[in-house]
């Protein structure tokens, strides 16, 4: 996942690079003003349990091992300002030190998993962790900051002129949904360990109201949709090739005149606007048929 | 291991290693920006740009067998998507992409390994990145071997009690590796108190300081503007394409 130097295009690397440095030194000042105490050795040496974490091997089966990645587990303990300063200090050393990652790529890469990994990582832990979800909200955050910065990591390089075929993708796509599994259990595991060890390195999040966290959930929902839209508009996906090949496709519009026909709204005349619309149009309507759903469970409950 | 290497690679005495350490950064970056933005019609030359780092790794008097397999640790994600460009038939992009990361790593690890740690981090601070940030990234530094060796120590005596990666998994044996995490953790937790506390008994203030300050002399400056202009020279050549002209 550390992209090295020579990949990235000359608008990728300043975009990130602008969006990861201001994150950082903001970040930086509020990891610094958290605490009256110098925090700087804590999170040094915390870095360095990062790196030396990534030693100890867990056995996955089939004779392979997995290894912890770390952004979620300092979100959880450390907060997430403390969190994404040490990751960006492990991508530092790690593209000094041991050639693991570009140094112009550094932007991309702490974007990827210091600044968007870690605040995946939180995101679930705060709107759930209070809610009696705490085990889902630790593995869901940990399995969710490996996928987001893959996910990131594939599409900067798609921007960049990376061109992967939908094969590979998807064989890709795969494999960073297995690691984002591995990564929940161990930091479910680890978590658990060290509130049985020492309940205070646990931060308990502060208590988020149900429609903030509905509003925060919405919006990272509108954002997803509408950012795959954006980067499907460029190619049909392996899904739409595939019942392209099966004639299925074909078929399917015969046989269903499609409200939101192959993700496009007529009214908006912009390509990947009117993808994105129609994304968020769609997402809409599951969110409608979720509530319902939920609706209904509950009143068969209450029966 | 390999940043005692490249630890002891910086505390050695060269020419290169007086120089100062800001102006060794912006020369850095300058070489990083001039391969990065070079075409990939140019994969034919790239290596040309090989030419700086080894001028350095001569002068730097670092071992240049070394240099060159550690540059290497960048191959192995470089033939992952070189293969890919190949498969989509794009030979030029995937020649161009592993050369462009080899020789930047190579350009990372001459700078890296002729300045100490604590003068690199004090001159990317007298160039605007945020001090706490830098202070971390030289306690993580520092505490690196220290922590790696016990974790190593630790993965030892649970291989010798039999958790290793067989066909399958039990349940004992995640648990017993999520526990020795949250030890490694617990011991690291307990190492940066103490270490914070000894510093504040030495009279710590707050503030790192060098033992040498920063100075900037007439060589400091002929490094800065030679480290500057050869690899924009070298960029211009090969996007002018002047040797085919020849």
């Amino acid at each position: 996942m550390h992209i090295p130097d020579g990949f990235l295009s000359t608008g990728v690397c300043l975009a990130t690079g602008a969006a990861s440095g201001a994150s950082v030194v903001w970040m930086a000042r509020r990891a610094q003003a958290e605490t009256e105490e110098n925090r700087a050795p804590l999170l040094g040496v915390m870095g360095a349990f990062v790196f030396a974490a990534q030693m100890i091997n867990f056995p996955v089966g089939v004779g392979t091992t997995g290894h912890l990645m770390g952004g979620a587990l300092l979100a959880i303990t450390l907060g997430p300002a403390s969190a994404i300063v040490v990751m960006t200090a492990i991508l530092v050393v790690q593209a000094l030190v041991f050639q693991d990652g570009g140094v112009l790529a550094l932007g991309a890469n702490v974007f990827n998993m210091a600044v968007a990994g870690v605040l995946a990582g939180y995101l679930p832990y705060r709107l759930l962790a209070r809610a009696g979800g705490r085990g889902v909200a630790v593995f869901t955050g940990a399995a969710l900051s490996v996928v987001t910065s893959a996910l990131l990591a594939i599409g900067e390089l798609q921007l960049s002129g990376v061109k992967m075929p939908p094969a590979i993708l998807g064989v890709s796509l795969a494999l960073f949904a297995v690691s984002g599994l591995l990564e929940g259990a161990i930091t479910l595991g680890v978590v658990r360990a060290l509130g049985a060890l020492h309940p205070g390195w646990i931060r308990n999040p502060p208590g988020v109201s149900r429609r903030r966290a509905l509003a925060a959930v919405a919006f990272s929902a509108l954002l997803l949709a509408a950012g795959a839209a954006w980067i499907s508009s460029s190619e049909p996906d392996g899904l739409e090739k595939l019942a392209e090949r099966t004639s299925i496709a074909s078929r399917a519009r015969a046989l269903v005149p499609a409200l939101l026909g192959d993700y496009e709204t007529s009214l908006i005349s912009t390509p990947w606007l009117s993808k994105a619309a129609a994304g968020v149009a769609g997402l809409a309507l599951v969110f409608g048929l979720a509530v319902w759903i939920g609706r209904m469970q509950t009143r068969k409950k209450g029966a | 291991m390999h940043h005692v290497v490249l630890e002891r690679w910086s505390r050695q005495a060269s020419p290169l290693h007086r120089r100062d350490s800001r102006a060794k950064i912006v020369c850095l970056v300058v070489f990083l920006v001039a391969v990065a933005t070079t075409p990939n019609r140019c994969s034919p030359y790239i290596l040309g740009y090989a030419l700086l780092p080894l001028c350095a790794v001569l002068v730097g008097r670092l071992p240049l067998v070394g240099v060159l397999a550690r540059a290497g640790i960048v191959l192995p994600f470089c033939a992952a998507l070189g293969l890919v460009s190949l498969l989509t038939g794009d030979v030029e992009r995937a020649a161009a992409l592993a050369e462009k990361s080899y020789v930047s790593a190579m350009a990372v690890l001459s700078v890296v390994g002729t300045t100490p740690m604590p003068r690199l981090m004090s001159g990317l601070e007298s160039m605007g990145v945020p001090r706490f940030l830098l202070w971390v990234i030289q306690f993580l530094h520092r505490y690196l071997f220290v922590v790696s060796e016990q974790a190593q120590h630790m993965r030892l005596a649970a291989e010798s009690r039999g958790l290793a990666g067989g066909l399958r998994v039990r349940k004992w044996q995640a648990r017993a590796a999520t526990g020795a995490l949250a030890v490694l953790f617990a011991r690291s937790y307990g190492r940066a108190e103490g270490t914070y506390r000894a510093m504040l008994s030495r009279s710590f203030t707050g503030r790192l300081q060098l033992l040498v300050p920063h100075t900037f002399d007439w060589k400091d400056g002929l490094v800065l503007v030679l480290g500057v202009l050869v690899p924009v020279g070298l960029r211009q050549l090969m996007v002018l394409d002047i040797w085919r002209s020849l």
